[in-house]
């Protein structure tokens, strides 16, 4: 698990907006651009990337080995075929390109997690999307945040119990639907003191933000960002 | 520091109220990640995740199920280790599995419009059966429809490939979540009100 690591690289610099931007305009580069040579600089941008955070290439491969598995398993999939002759090395090829920039896609975003605090991203949304949908995605984010290990205790607070009670061994369904309930009437149980306590603090429409700043710093990101959206726009609109 | 003079405009108390309990099921939805019950003669475990999905559409009504879907995207996008493996990060939604994740606010949707039939959250304990079995397989379709065919876009699987890889292994599974599903709903323990 790769998370917000406080440090003072380069991206944890960076104002939350860009590194949105520039890894918005990375994956759809990875995910237009098919060539070699457009691999090889999407690599060493991503290696970059991964540089300007202060994430090791490894660190950060090791952070998304569960998607590893479909990864590694998809070439081999498209490679086989059901009759003569067996194995398709084009097929396999072109998968096993095709996952290597997602897995590039993937490297590139735990660089920015570890860069950016999650409060930040909350300035960053309220400030993005505008008005109250956007308030209220900010202020979810934060409460959701706060609550993710309080409700994680709980789910594994109503396992033990299950497991203390035999609940191994009964069936998926029944074992499924005890979490399920359980955990959804602790969750709202919760849910509805908070909604006591927030309305007891006057919960707004219109709370004062952290503030946000682009620096100097921000612009090569930018264009960065600006230069990977055109190259896929140029790719993908036919002029 | 400059002074906001403008006057505080309060969140009205149902949408407090709803809001929180959007929030907590999308935090919870989060919370279930790693859990995983092994099933019997199949390779995919049950991860408990379309369960709530399928209960944000039950118990919260189209529009703050699908509020609460897009709350639990964006939180991981922005950095919360919630999605499957305690991972984030905008990558996750454009990676291989990034179908089934945005299809989530739309399954959501689409089983409280099925089952509340309008904005209006009703008890799905009085809403007949086959009804909701409808909006439940409808929702699964939609789910591993959208996922399978993201993963066959961006991987250049065909689509016989990409169902192989991303629908066939979990049906087993699917069939478990709507029974559970069913379950809970005809026990009567999900009303708008409260849940026991």
């Amino acid at each position: 698990m790769l998370t917000y690591v406080p440090d003072d690289t380069l991206a944890h610099r960076l104002d939350p907006r860009s590194k949105l931007a520039v890894q918005l305009g990375f994956a759809a580069a990875a995910l237009t651009h098919t060539g070699p040579r457009a691999i090889l600089v999407l690599s060493a941008l991503a290696i970059g990337m991964l540089a300007a955070a202060g994430v090791s290439p490894i660190r950060a491969v090791i952070a998304a080995r569960y998607a590893l598995v479909i990864l590694s398993l998809a070439p081999l999939l498209a490679a086989l075929t059901l009759g003569p002759p067996w194995i398709e090395t084009d097929a396999g090829l072109t998968t096993a390109l095709a996952s290597y920039r997602v897995l590039l896609v993937l490297l590139v975003s735990t660089a920015a997690v570890r860069s950016t605090r999650v409060r930040d991203s909350r300035a960053a949304i309220q400030r993005t999307i505008p008005g109250r949908p956007g308030h209220l995605l900010g202020i979810g984010v934060a409460l959701l945040f706060r609550f993710l290990p309080v409700l994680r205790a709980d789910i594994q607070t109503i396992r033990d119990a299950m497991a203390a009670r035999l609940g191994a061994q009964r069936h998926a369904h029944e074992r499924a639907g005890t979490i399920a309930l359980l955990g959804l009437s602790r969750a709202f149980d919760r849910a509805d003191r908070l909604s006591l306590a927030l309305r007891a603090r006057c919960f707004a429409w219109n709370p004062t933000l952290p503030p946000l700043s682009f620096s100097r710093l921000d612009i090569p990101a930018l264009l960065l960002a600006t230069t990977l959206l055109c190259s896929t726009l140029l790719t993908t609109i036919p002029l | 520091m400059e002074t906001d003079q403008r006057e505080v405009e309060l969140v009205g108390d149902a949408a407090v109220h709803r809001f929180a309990r959007a929030a907590l099921l999308a935090a919870l939805l989060g919370a279930v990640a790693p859990v995983a019950i092994p099933l019997p003669f199949s390779p995919a475990p049950i991860t408990l995740q379309v369960l709530f999905v399928f209960l944000a559409g039950l118990v919260l009504g189209p529009v703050w199920s699908a509020f609460s879907m897009v709350l639990y995207l964006i939180a991981g996008a922005v950095g919360v280790p919630v999605f499957a493996g305690f991972n984030a990060g905008l990558g996750v939604l454009f990676g291989q599995s990034g179908g089934y994740l945005w299809s989530y606010p739309f399954a959501a949707a689409l089983i409280g419009l099925f089952v509340h039939r309008g904005t209006d959250v009703r008890d799905p304990a009085n809403v007949s059966l086959p009804v909701v079995v409808t909006a439940l397989v409808a929702a699964t379709t939609l789910i591993y429809g959208m996922g399978s065919a993201y993963m066959s876009l961006i991987l250049e699987l065909n689509a016989w490939e990409a169902v192989t890889a991303g629908a066939l292994p979990f049906i087993p599974g699917e069939i478990v979540k709507i029974a559970a599903a069913i379950a809970i709903v005809r026990s009567g323990r999900l009303s708008p009100t409260r849940v026991r």
